[in-house]
């Protein structure tokens, strides 16, 4: 019974770090950059959602596409004031730049909001239901539910409309992409854009489960990346699948080993994977 | 080898003097800030040399310095060894560490050896804090030293190695294979260096120095947890000066440890915070308009709106 217990708890926070996953995994698809700023929008997401749930009262769910809106804008402006410039440089720029992005985003936070533990708290965050046996907690499955959702919608928006189809053109071959009209510079702002807003919406809903300070961000964005790799960085699925395994192999060895391993796990299994299968455990094609 | 060559260790060896007779002039403060510099000098040199030199962006430098703090740590505190002992093993056991994780996560290219290394630095921090020896999460203390000085002489010893390290590299063959594998692996590959061995030499060497740092921080502040010598702002610190003063360069990290070093102090005296939110501004600034650094501008004597200007437009999409 503990297992299963254990097993619904994993999947139902696997969903969780599948859209964070799914943001890091676009923008490194389609932009080349490793985005070590993704947990940084995180935590943004979940300050945004704590500030209006707290001061007027909004439904941290219900509030989701303001997060989502806010988000969106904030990466928008951010790859298009900043990345853009830069983006054709060496790697290790990219990663520096973004990791500056992060320090100076944490660093007003603390001073904006200071470092104390804060929780989106609404009146139902206690409340659960029991099915044989087994006990989960309603915004654990509300959650869960949010994000298969915005996965399914973000699939959509990246398969099924014209938007969608230039940024997996750009993705492909920028070039000829540029060629054929599609302002790449714009593409590539709303795609960081699209990212920021995942990760928002991810934070947001972390807030309600978890309490946030400003540097929750630092593990997450590592845990985004162990999801992002797990499945192959830039496969959309594989983001889903990964965050999957991921929320699993925490919950169970938060209950198996103890309570204070899971990051140590999620970060080893980072390095593992990287060095016996860089290109991810589904993914293929270029790697070392 | 020419007499030109000599002039810049000779030069070298003159500031050393200087800086030896340090502490017969200034205050115990000013004392205190050298030691901090000349440890984020050692930190910026020890990045340089992998990060640098050879082109491999490390992401988890601070592992190093934290696996040299701890392995000091409990080896005065629980072993009884006199520190003596103690900070060489830490700088060997940061550097063993270096062969072990660099061999399989040296094969790595570019974003996923950043990463790999990314993961490494926080591996280690959670592997500290669920150690019992280590003292998991509360950390331990130090026995109270009582000469502040030694440890001002030995950090300043430390960075004397670096130093000559890093100048050793920027005129030797071995550095020049490493340079070559920054430039283009499979040709330096091609030209008969043993990339993987010298990749390796690099990080072991970038590793030792670090540890060796941690091991002098360890007993200097006498107070270490998981948290604070696994910082991954410590890394941040390490590239940032590297990269503002010119990487790959000898004078680069010297340069660009000194300046940010000392205007970070002044912050940190009004708010830590402050002093960490600089650092963020000024790798955006950096990586925006001077990629190459300082030491680059100088060397150009381009002092003008012009050269900004290009580096900007050089990496626009």
């Amino acid at each position: 019974m503990l297992v299963l217990q254990v097993l619904v708890n994993g999947i139902l926070l696997g969903g969780l770090y599948g859209i964070m996953a799914i943001g890091m995994s676009l923008i490194y698809g389609v932009l080349r950059i490793v985005n070590i700023a993704h947990g940084a929008l995180i935590m943004l997401g979940a300050y945004i959602t704590f500030w209006t749930f707290t001061l007027w009262g909004w439904d941290p769910f219900l509030s989701l596409p303001v997060t989502i809106l806010l988000l969106f804008a904030v990466g928008y402006l951010v790859q298009r004031c900043i990345l853009n410039l830069i983006v054709r440089a060496a790697l290790y720029l990219t990663l520096l730049i973004t990791f500056g992005i992060e320090v100076v985003m944490v660093n007003l936070a603390r001073i904006a909001w200071t470092s104390d533990l804060r929780q989106t708290a609404p009146a139902y965050v206690a409340a659960n239901f029991s099915v044989g046996g087994l006990t989960i907690p309603y915004v654990r499955l509300w959650v869960f539910a949010t994000t298969v959702v915005l996965s399914v919608l973000f699939l959509l928006l990246m398969e099924r409309t014209r938007l969608g189809r230039a940024i997996r053109a750009t993705a492909q071959e920028l070039r000829a992409a540029r060629l054929t009209g599609i302002p790449v510079g714009q593409i590539f702002a709303v795609t960081f854009g699209l990212g920021a807003a995942l990760a928002g919406a991810a934070g947001a809903m972390w807030g309600v489960l978890f309490p946030i300070t400003p540097i929750l961000g630092r593990a997450l964005t590592l845990k985004s990346f162990v999801v992002a790799v797990l499945g192959g960085l830039g496969t959309m699925m594989g983001a889903i699948v990964g965050g999957l395994v991921l929320g699993l192999a925490e919950a169970f060895t938060a209950t198996f080993i103890g309570p204070t391993y899971p990051n140590a796990i999620s970060f080893g299994l980072l390095v593992l994977i990287l060095i016996v299968r860089p290109t991810g455990v589904l993914g293929r094609g270029e790697g070392r | 080898m020419n007499a030109r060559r000599w002039v810049p260790l000779l030069a070298g060896l003159a500031v050393l003097v200087l800086l030896a007779a340090a502490p017969g002039i200034f205050s115990a403060f000013m004392i205190q800030f050298l030691i901090n510099l000349f440890m984020m000098t050692i930190l910026a040199e020890s990045w340089n040399i992998i990060g640098g030199f050879t082109g491999y962006t490390s992401f988890g430098n601070a592992a190093f310095f934290g696996i040299g703090a701890y392995t000091t740590g409990v080896l005065v505190t629980r072993a009884g060894l006199p520190f003596a002992a103690a900070l060489p093993a830490g700088g060997a056991l940061a550097m063993l560490f270096g062969v072990a994780v660099g061999v399989p996560v040296l094969r790595l290219k570019g974003q996923y050896f950043a990463i790999a290394t990314l993961g490494i630095g926080e591996t280690m921090r959670e592997v500290v804090y669920n150690l019992e020896v280590t003292g998991a999460g509360t950390g331990l203390v130090m026995p109270i030293s009582r000469s502040p000085l030694s440890f001002f002489y030995l950090m300043l010893a430390i960075l004397a190695g670096a130093t000559l390290v890093n100048w050793w590299l920027s005129a030797s063959r071995f550095g020049y294979g490493l340079i070559a594998i920054r430039e283009d692996e499979d040709a330096a590959g091609a030209m008969g260096i043993n990339a993987p061995l010298y990749k390796t030499i690099a990080f072991a060497l970038s590793g030792t120095f670090a540890g060796l740092a941690g091991g002098v921080f360890a007993y200097w502040i006498t107070f270490i947890d998981p948290d604070a010598v696994f910082k991954m702002s410590t890394t941040v610190q390490m590239i940032i000066m590297a990269v503002f003063g010119g990487s790959g360069t000898v004078l680069g990290p010297l340069l660009g440890a000194f300046l940010l070093s000392s205007v970070s102090e002044v912050l940190a005296t009004q708010l830590a915070t402050l002093a960490e939110l600089f650092y963020g501004v000024i790798i955006v600034l950096v990586v925006l308009f001077m990629p190459k650094g300082l030491f680059d501008l100088i060397r150009r004597r381009e002092f003008s709106f012009k050269y900004f200007a290009r580096n900007l437009r050089e990496n626009r999409i």
